[in-house]
């Protein structure tokens, strides 16, 4: 009897719930309204910008190991673009004055992280999205982002797929390759003119051997310089003395060190002085901050010959920087609109390149003739001769395969700082 | 409030509860709008992904500290056939193999470590387990020919040859034309319909026979030993299934994101899942459900709110607050607030079943 009645029950209650599932299901979903592309009137607005405003979506690591660059990568955007909300906003390339909205999410270098982000950034209506750190984390959602139509730009990886023009993608990297890089110092290398031997010790990935590429590419068919010993060393690895003692035994007067961990770059130069091994030393320019490896390394100005760095941008934490009148209303803007956390705008150099990088997006709204995202990208891939605040040559983002910020430019350690050369010796 | 929960802990309330919720899980995705269906297929991967953890941590009461690499060794499985045979000769057919190779590789893999690991209890097992990620990520980039490496594989606009001999782009997880759905219903469909079998799996896995030998080797391996249950042989099966449906969340990985890389594998990601598994609930299938949903909403919430910059320390509130106040897991909360009622009214009814349910140890759900 029991039975019958609780079967009766469940016969009552689960008839309810079809009853509702279909009621449910006759309710269809929410589809997006026809978009009027036929009609000859001005093209319909993109999603994400207003007469008014504009959202962009800076998708980067903001918690976890990465979080130092990570929040750099919004700071200066959010300081850039909130001096200029605080003016009234930009005048766009149709008439318009919008004000720039930046929405940031927090990826916790996990690709899934952001991945998932991203579709979050499309369910708040984002009109282009950016500036993020990382290679993996930007890969994750590249094809996404080229599906749904969402330019992904001015993003910080030196991973060159992001400079690539291709159908269907609306990409465009800011920060030079590592590729350039390494071709910055081969290029110098070369014009000294002096007979060269180098030694090659190169992390074994894509940033490792992407230097490494850079400088073969320069010095190809170049009589004065021979490569006489290339080792490699995977990223975990925790002491690299043997490479080291290996590569100064050719006796080599160049040092290509294409070391990206800290700690093994500082024990390396630590390595190279109990040697005795005199060469001229190139540092990527990750790994060549005078206060976070030279000088804890022991290298003063006289050490070696010559230690070379590349770079595209003006340091923050250097004393000129702080007394140009660019540097000053940077650190009040950083000053003002970045909250929530202890960021100074100097610990890491990704918040000079944010803010050149809203420079940049600044100068391709104000060219941008339509408010959609086609004419946004195609703005900010014409651009020509743009001067930043901080960086050392003109934009130009014409340049397929070649991302915004491509004057790279060499760098000699004179013992407290960098100074640009163009020639080694 | 005590006749609610008495209400709802009869059998046939609970059968038809299941039901309307399966309901809701089926026509949710026709009507809601693609951000709810995404998250929902985030959240089923996740919670196979805890589920796997619990039943090695929350039903066996072994330490694994090392659960994502089977994920991420799974989305390896499942992507790379579909990345270079999808759309050849072999069609869909690559997809199928992906999906066997995500269960049995890293089952394979969990079994040898585990014949070695479980002779370890403790700290020192953890310590075993704790390798498994750090040795994952560098061999993920050194075999960077056939993993991508650190820039990883994206299967979502995958290049192939059509038969005619022009290259087409195509998403192996996108929908067909004849199911009349967008292309995050299907990858709902595909998440939560895996989702729920393997969920219904461990039900009875739990609920069984190994279940209740799980329970005794995690209350005291000594007795196990007297009864005539092996430890040791539980255990390694235990890890065994627990890489199983590693492989399976590392495959539900693949059907919603469409992408990995070897960063997929990176400890800090283990430690979450872990924290998950707590926070949800140990030894308990809801709580799965529950980790999963923590997993995955916290970093959406603190985005949506603009709070972004505080993931970490929301996640750790979070976790505190769940340490003191629900030592069980959020799954324990409807058993606390029973207890609670219990006392005020002295109930002797529910007090008693209480009791019984607490000392089965695996019938909690």
């Amino acid at each position: 009897m029991i039975t019958t009645v609780t079967g009766r029950r469940v016969l009552a209650l689960t008839a309810a719930a079809s009853a509702l599932a279909l009621a449910l299901a006759g309710c269809s979903r929410g589809g997006t309204p026809s978009d009027g592309g036929e009609t000859d009137g001005p093209a319909a607005a993109s999603p994400g910008i207003t007469d008014t405003t504009l959202l962009f979506g800076i998708n980067t690591p903001l918690t976890g190991t990465t979080a130092g660059p990570g929040n750099c990568t919004a700071d200066g955007a959010i300081a850039y673009f909130g001096v200029k909300n605080a003016e009234g906003g930009i005048e766009f390339g149709d008439g318009k004055t919008r004000t720039i909205e930046i929405r940031t999410y927090d990826d916790e270098y996990n690709p899934e992280k952001s991945a998932s982000n991203f579709n979050q950034m499309v369910a708040d209506g984002v009109f282009a999205a950016g500036l993020g750190l990382g290679t993996p984390t930007n890969r994750a959602w590249r094809d996404a982002a080229a599906e749904e139509g969402v330019p992904q730009v001015l993003v910080m990886t030196g991973d060159p797929i992001f400079s690539t023009r291709e159908d269907g993608y609306m990409t465009l990297g800011l920060v030079p390759t590592y590729m350039q890089e390494g071709a910055a110092f081969g290029e110098a290398l070369v014009a000294d003119g002096q007979p060269h031997q180098v030694a090659v010790l190169y992390q074994n990935d894509d940033y490792g051997k992407g230097y490494v590429q850079g400088f073969k590419d320069a010095i190809e068919g170049e009589s004065n310089i021979e490569i006489v010993k290339e080792l490699s060393y995977e990223p975990t690895a925790s002491s690299l003395e043997g490479q080291i003692t290996e590569l100064a035994a050719t006796g080599a007067d160049v040092l290509f060190h294409a070391v990206s961990v800290t700690p093994l770059a500082i024990a390396d130069l630590q390595k190279v002085i109990a040697l005795g091994w005199k060469p001229i030393v190139f540092l990527p320019s990750n790994t060549a901050s005078p206060g976070g490896i030279l000088t804890p390394a022991g290298v003063t100005g006289d050490t070696f010959p010559g230690v070379y760095s590349a770079g595209f941008a003006e340091a923050a934490a250097a004393p000129p920087f702080a007394e140009s009148e660019a540097g000053q209303a940077y650190f009040e803007a950083i000053a003002e609109y970045v909250t929530g956390h202890e960021q100074d705008g100097k610990s890491f150099p990704h918040c000079v390149w944010s803010w050149m990088g809203a420079q940049i997006l600044e100068e391709a709204f104000k060219t941008m003739t339509e408010p959609t995202r086609e004419s946004f990208y195609e703005a900010l891939t014409s651009i020509t001769g743009l001067e930043t605040d901080f960086g050392f040559g003109p934009i130009d983002t014409t340049v397929d395969g070649s991302p915004a910020v491509q004057t790279v430019v060499l760098q000699k350690f004179n013992g407290a700082g960098y100074t640009n050369v163009d020639v080694v010796g | 409030m005590n006749a609610v929960v008495e209400f709802f802990g009869r059998t046939w309330v609970r059968g038809v509860v299941l039901a309307i919720a399966l309901v809701v899980l089926l026509v949710l995705p026709l009507v809601s709008d693609p951000h709810t269906n995404q998250t929902i297929s985030h959240i089923a991967v996740f919670a196979v992904a805890v589920l796997g953890l619990n039943i090695v941590m929350g039903y066996t009461g072994q330490v694994s500290l090392g659960h994502i690499f089977f994920v991420g060794l799974g989305a390896y499985c499942a992507i790379i056939p579909i990345y270079y045979w999808w759309g050849g000769s072999l069609a869909e057919g690559a997809i199928v193999i992906g999906f066997v190779l995500s269960l049995v590789i890293p089952g394979v893999v969990g079994l040898v470590v585990a014949l070695a690991a479980v002779r370890l209890r403790g700290l020192a097992l953890a310590m075993v387990t704790i390798a498994l990620p750090i040795i994952g990520v560098p061999l993920a980039k050194r075999l960077g020919d056939l993993t991508g490496g650190n820039e990883g594989l994206s299967i979502r606009r995958l290049a192939y040859e059509g038969s005619d001999g022009e290259t087409y782009r195509g998403n192996p997880f996108g929908a067909p034309s004849w199911s009349g759905l967008d292309n995050d219903q299907w990858q709902y469909y595909l998440a939560v319909l895996l989702a729920l079998l393997f969920f219904a799996l461990a039900y009875f896995l739990v609920r069984g026979k190994f279940g209740r030998a799980f329970a005794i080797v995690k209350a005291n391996e000594a007795v196990a030993g007297s009864m005539g249950i092996d430890p040791y042989r539980y255990k390694v099966l235990a890890f065994t299934i627990s890489g199983i449906y590693g492989g399976a969340a590392g495959f539900l990985y693949v059907v919603v994101l469409q992408y990995t890389s070897s960063e997929t594998l990176s400890f800090g990601h283990s430690i979450e899942l872990v924290i998950a598994t707590i926070v949800g609930g140990a030894g308990s299938i809801v709580g799965s459900i529950l980790g999963g949903a923590f997993y995955v909403l916290v970093p959406q919430l603190t985005n949506a709110w603009g709070l972004s910059q505080y993931t970490l320390v929301a996640q750790g509130v979070i976790i505190l607050l769940v340490l003191f106040l629900l030592p069980g897991g959020l799954a324990s909360l409807p058993r606390v607030i029973r207890r609670l009622t219990g006392r005020r009214r002295g109930g002797q009814h529910v007090g008693s079943r209480e009791r019984a349910e607490s000392t089965s140890g695996n019938t909690k759900n």
